[in-house]
């Protein structure tokens, strides 16, 4: 346990003090904040309750956000190995389970902190209009159930997916991806977009607009019914679940495949 | 892309959204793609100090791996769009290679100027995703705008050869080129870009 916090903070302190995860979080938020037109939470009614208008804006910075997180996640398993540092790692006592998780842990944690400080600030912008701090609160509660679970599912993939392919095509794959398994719409062509699989936070956003409508697709007809339920409180908490599943499997496969490469290893080193 | 568009056509969803996806690809995925080589080119060398100390200049052994990115692009392109055309689909005006050219010229022309000017690739490859995703996402104020029309990488996907096609692709090879360059210009002081990691 101390051996996994240790990596989680050191990987956390060195991702945060990023100034391209910044930057790249403050032009893509920034980039619909400033485009996001007249559906936007900046022209919703003074009287719409504070869970719809964090929910709306919670969306709204889900749309791009993660792209950045994605970009940024990565190297930084691909690192290790180009600067050679990889199987000094592999001979501390730890398992590369441990490394693996505390690097999962602590990337989430840097991302999540442009992610908590986006709707911070917006809920800030929002308060001298609405007076309800019931938006702060609320606040919390989108980050957890609409910003986290994208970040960890991002997270899981940008760790894993570029050791298999290379960092440029796992960040073309990644772009493409957060289009088709998002925005487009499944009418359009078979995608993932509305199922709860959804890391956007189509399910849990739709939870907290709480006014009948969908924040985007969610449960909208298309492939896979199954994973297309009406959109409920007990859909969104499902969806949440799911997309933080989906990301941890990644994980688990490359450290079943760490460990059984150090247990072949070992003995040949030795 | 045409592999999905195989699919389509064979499970009998239509030809003309089988043509379209084909589109698509060459319109869209193409660009990206080559965009997010091109930034990485420009950000990636282990041994700059040591190129630095060549007589060629380094701007030159960019430009030459560029240059292999464009040629790659052209053969696979090319190739794709001659499949396509002799499987009886229609990939544009002249054989499509407008439909390609022009969109992925601009967008890698942007990534290598974001990134020659940031050294990052988070941060090159976070503009190139904001401008790719943006252009999609608000592809209909694109359409609508006549200043931003010469900007839009979607028009074949959107609006087929619809009368604009012609000024879109001449805007985004005079804006390709306009990026290249700048770029260029940037990377004429090739010591701005040592740094000691990713930033």
């Amino acid at each position: 346990m101390t051996a996994l916090l240790a990596v989680a903070r050191y990987e956390f302190r060195m991702q945060a003090r990023k100034r391209s995860l910044w930057i790249s979080a403050v032009l893509l938020g920034g980039a619909l904040v400033v485009l996001q037109g007249e559906r936007g939470p900046h022209h919703l009614p003074l009287d719409t309750p504070a869970r719809e208008v964090v929910g709306t804006w919670a969306l709204l910075f889900s749309i791009l956000m993660p792209l950045a997180y994605g970009m940024l996640l990565a190297d930084r398993l691909v690192r290790d190995r180009k600067l050679r540092v990889e199987p000094l790692l592999e001979s501390l006592p730890h398992a590369p389970a441990t490394r693996l998780a505390g690097k999962f842990l602590g990337g989430v944690a840097a991302c999540g902190l442009p992610g908590l400080a986006a709707l911070l600030i917006a809920v800030a912008t929002e308060l001298p209009k609405r007076h309800d701090p019931a938006l702060i609160g609320w606040a919390l509660v989108a980050f957890a159930v609409v910003t986290l679970p994208g970040i960890a599912m991002v997270a899981g993939f940008a760790l894993v997916c570029p050791t298999l392919v290379s960092v440029p095509l796992f960040r073309v794959l990644f772009v493409g991806y957060w289009f088709w398994g998002n925005m487009l719409a499944p009418g359009l062509l078979p995608s993932l977009t509305g199922t709860l699989l959804t890391p956007i936070g189509d399910y849990a956003a739709t939870w907290l607009l709480g006014n009948g409508a969908t924040a985007l697709f969610a449960g909208t007809p298309g492939i896979l019914p199954f994973l297309r339920p009406d959109p409920t409180a007990a859909t969104a908490a499902a969806s949440v679940a799911v997309i933080v599943l989906f990301g941890l499997i990644p994980l688990a496969v490359a450290a079943f495949l760490a460990h059984r490469n150090a247990r072949q290893t070992w003995p040949a080193k030795a | 892309m045409a592999i999905v568009a195989i699919a389509i056509q064979v499970t009998g969803a239509g030809h003309r959204r089988a043509e379209l996806i084909l589109v698509a690809g060459l319109e869209g995925v193409v660009p990206l793609a080559v965009a997010m080589a091109a930034l990485t080119i420009v950000v990636r060398e282990n041994c700059r100090e040591l190129h630095l100390s060549l007589p060629t200049p380094h701007l030159v052994t960019i430009g030459r791996r560029l240059g292999v990115l464009g040629a790659i692009t052209v053969a696979a392109c090319v190739v794709y769009a001659a499949v396509a055309v002799v499987a009886g689909f229609r990939v544009g005006p002249g054989g499509g290679v407008l439909v390609w050219i022009a969109p992925t010229l601009w967008l890698a022309g942007f990534a290598a100027l974001v990134a020659a000017i940031s050294r990052s690739t988070v941060l090159a490859s976070s503009a190139v995703a904001l401008v790719w995703l943006g252009e999609l996402f608000w592809a209909q104020t694109f359409v609508d705008n006549a200043g931003l029309r010469p900007l839009f990488l979607f028009f074949t996907t959107r609006l087929g050869d619809s009368p604009g096609w012609a000024g879109n692709r001449v805007g985004l090879l005079a804006g390709g080129l306009v990026f290249l360059v700048a770029t260029a210009a940037v990377l004429l002081r090739p010591e701005r870009l040592l740094t000691e990691e990713d930033a």
